[in-house]
């Protein structure tokens, strides 16, 4: 049965929402999914900054959801910042608000946000999310949610997919910038130590390190021994060549520290649920930690001069790649033949060749982390680049 | 010891009761916080103290891993909620997302403890025993129980049968708040208090929104009118100093200007922030960061502390050390 919408009929009604955070790359996946829900017959709308549009709507003036039309579609900007906009917090299970005697306080509002989805005739949703958010789209569908995720993120560890979304985007800039930082450091004849994201899976710093031919790359997958780090600094930076490029991952660890051996993340675990999540206000910020560990203690080993650099957030930010406008684009559009499809409670993934659709269940509670037997690790040893210690 | 009281019955959620305290409140005390909190500081260090009810954590250092144990990865554990991630190590994490409605009775089942409730209910009288361990010192240092948080005043009823109960028992009180709470709560709860800590965090009304989540007009008519109506009250200003966002003399003087004209506001108190202990066990050797902020330089704190202390005219010997 088709349904009236405003002026137009349509047969069906479908919503799609972006999480916390930017990632290049998700105009193009509103378009991938608007396209092809257009070819069906069905009208999409977007909600704005995450569920707020839904929730809140009494603060959007113009509307708390967009309708994507096909002349909206045809002018938006897959470089341009993300339509839908974003709020710092996705979580409808604990929305934070000032109550009545001006007390903040976190309230359960997944009922509502349910209830009013059903009353704009939304019949299923597409959630462009990450790691957090799967789990958050999990239970949404638990409770009755037709949800349908698209997965980003920059660091490429989310599970069941071969790659998410706005990692080749950060992965360029990466190589972009470490380029500039090798410069930087053959003319100063400095050891340039380089922390990039990646908390458990080190895919970013390896293949970034890989692409520039760094002498080491740190990553979480592989306990780091600085010893032998500074030992292998020790025989490539010779008077002919006085300088050195290591890239290291913001999660990695150390094997020469008890300390350092627990991984990062337990921290964040041993606190409370308001303590953890990206868009939390209690986030343990470790930014520039591990590049100012590995600079300072290569430099008392080896009695080079080293400089600590931190790219972080800034590869979250910028244009899609070719790769990730395209990987975006069929994103989108295969969530719509997910739902076409009624396979509801499920994330779309890319196994190559193929775009799947695997169950969140399958997806959440998983890290895509870089296995011994990669053939990135082997690449990279080929090329001579030291990763913290003798495999 | 029997004390017959109509509410000793009454309970609360207690976060912790720590003994042996000095600095919250006169001689040696000890401090039982309560649970639940209506402000968000972004700068917050304890926020195991936000929400009302008892709620999971978890220490990894107690867990013993998949192999050894494995008990919260199956039922009756939600589904999803415990997790060890692939090709890695025997580690356990949790989905704070599925884990969030773990409940004591599924805590208790963690064999390792690593599981268990920040936060328990007890009663006025469990309190009180537990309190009243310390007497001797009390009496000795003219000590006794402070009331903390989170936000003590957001359990009104139970914390003035606290404070009742403490004075019936002969000790002194105090109370540490921020007073974001209708005035209600504020005049159940002090006539049984005999020293307030309140915390004056920002004085222009948008940035205390911005950095607590509301505006401070509330809690500034709540304290003087609180100055006003219990004028034999010693009240304590305390500002936590944070670098970037109060802790500059401008705030300082404003603080000075609103509490001076009333004689029972004894004393203006810094509490310089300092990134309490949360990730010196961990991480990469170093400290962690909460959050991007420095703790203020010694210079600054003493700076300001001049200030206060020419402000309440002491001079020498007589000016206050930084707590």
């Amino acid at each position: 049965m088709s349904k009236e919408i405003g002026h137009a009929s349509f047969q069906r009604r479908i919503a799609i929402m972006v999480g916390a955070g930017h990632v290049p790359g998700l105009n193009a996946v509103v378009m991938g999914a608007a396209m092809a829900a257009g070819k069906l017959g069905w009208e999409m709308v977007g909600i704005r900054d995450g569920f707020d549009g839904v929730l809140h709507p009494e603060r959007y003036p113009d509307g708390g959801l967009v309708t994507l039309s096909p002349q909206l579609i045809e002018n938006l900007d897959p470089n341009a910042a993300g339509l839908l906009g974003q709020a710092p917090r996705v979580d409808p299970f604990h929305v934070r608000r000032v109550n009545d005697d001006e007390m903040v306080e976190e309230v359960d509002m997944s009922d509502q946000l349910l209830k009013k989805l059903e009353a704009e005739g939304i019949d299923a949703l597409i959630a462009v999310v990450g790691g957090r958010g799967l789990s958050i789209l999990y239970k949404l569908h638990r409770k009755g949610l037709n949800a349908v995720c698209v997965p980003r993120s920059i660091e490429n560890d989310i599970a069941a997919t071969s790659v998410s979304f706005g990692f080749n985007s950060a992965l360029s800039f990466t190589i972009e910038m470490l380029d500039r930082v090798r410069q930087a450091a053959q003319s100063a004849r400095k050891i340039g130590v380089v922390e990039v994201l990646g908390d458990q899976a080190g895919w970013l710093a390896l293949q970034a390190g890989i692409a520039v031919c760094a002498d080491a790359v740190l990553i979480p997958e592989i306990p780091c021994d600085l010893q032998a780090v500074a030992a292998r600094l020790q025989d490539k930076v010779t008077a002919r060549r006085s300088w050195g490029l290591v890239v290291v991952a913001e999660g990695a660890t150390f094997v020469d520290d008890q300390k350092a051996e627990a991984k990062p993340s337990s921290l964040k675990a041993s606190l409370s649920p308001l303590a953890t999540g990206d868009a939390s206000d209690h986030v343990i910020r470790r930014s520039g930690q591990a590049a100012e560990t590995v600079a300072s203690r290569l430099q008392l080993a080896i009695a080079e001069e080293t400089f600590p650099l931190v790219l972080g957030p800034w590869v979250r930010g910028g244009a899609p790649t070719a790769v990730d406008r395209q990987l975006a684009l069929a994103y989108g559009a295969g969530a719509v033949r997910a739902i076409k499809a009624g396979t509801y409670g499920t994330m779309v993934a890319f196994v190559p060749p193929d775009i799947k659709f695997v169950p969140l269940a399958d997806a959440i509670n998983k890290v895509r982390t870089v296995p011994r037997d990669s053939e990135f690790i082997q690449v990279a040893r080929s090329l001579g680049i030291f990763l913290g210690r003798e495999l | 010891m029997n004390h017959e009281s109509s509410v000793s019955g009454l309970s609360g959620i207690v976060l912790n009761i720590q003994r042996y305290c000095s600095h919250d409140g006169p001689g040696i005390r000890t401090n039982v916080f309560l649970k639940g909190c209506s402000l968000r500081c972004k700068w917050c260090g304890n926020p195991e103290s936000i929400a009302f009810k008892p709620e999971l954590s978890y220490d990894p250092k107690k867990c013993t891993g998949k192999k050894a144990c494995g008990v919260c990865l199956k039922a009756p554990f939600p589904e999803g909620a415990f997790y060890v991630i692939e090709g890695a190590d025997d580690t356990i994490h949790v989905n704070w997302d599925l884990a969030g409605d773990c409940d004591e009775a599924l805590a208790s089942l963690c064999p390792t403890g690593a599981l268990e409730m920040f936060g328990k209910r007890m009663t006025v009288d469990e309190v009180l025993d537990e309190v009243e361990k310390d007497s001797s010192f009390y009496r000795n240092t003219g000590g006794g129980m402070t009331l903390s948080g989170g936000e003590c005043l957001l359990q009104p009823d139970f914390a003035a049968a606290l404070l009742k109960g403490a004075h019936d028992r002969g000790l002194n009180t105090a109370i540490e708040t921020a007073c974001n709470v209708p005035w209600r709560f504020v005049e159940q709860v002090l006539p049984h208090v005999d020293t307030v800590l309140h915390d004056h965090k920002l004085t222009i009304p948008e940035r205390h929104k911005k950095w607590t989540g509301v505006g401070n007009e509330r809690i500034l008519a709540n304290f003087k009118k609180a100055y006003e109506t219990f004028p034999d009250i010693d009240f304590v200003a305390r500002t936590p100093l944070i670098p970037g966002i109060n802790a500059d003399e401008e705030h300082i003087r404003a603080v000075l200007a609103f509490i001076r004209p009333h004689k029972n506001v004894i004393d203006y108190e810094l509490l310089p922030y300092h990134r309490f202990g949360l990730g010196k066990y961990l991480s990469l050797g170093v400290v962690y960061e909460l959050d991007d902020y420095k703790t203020p330089s010694d210079d600054l704190v003493k700076h300001l502390q001049a200030i206060i202390d020419e402000a309440f005219g002491r001079t020498g010997q007589d000016a206050a050390g930084v707590k």
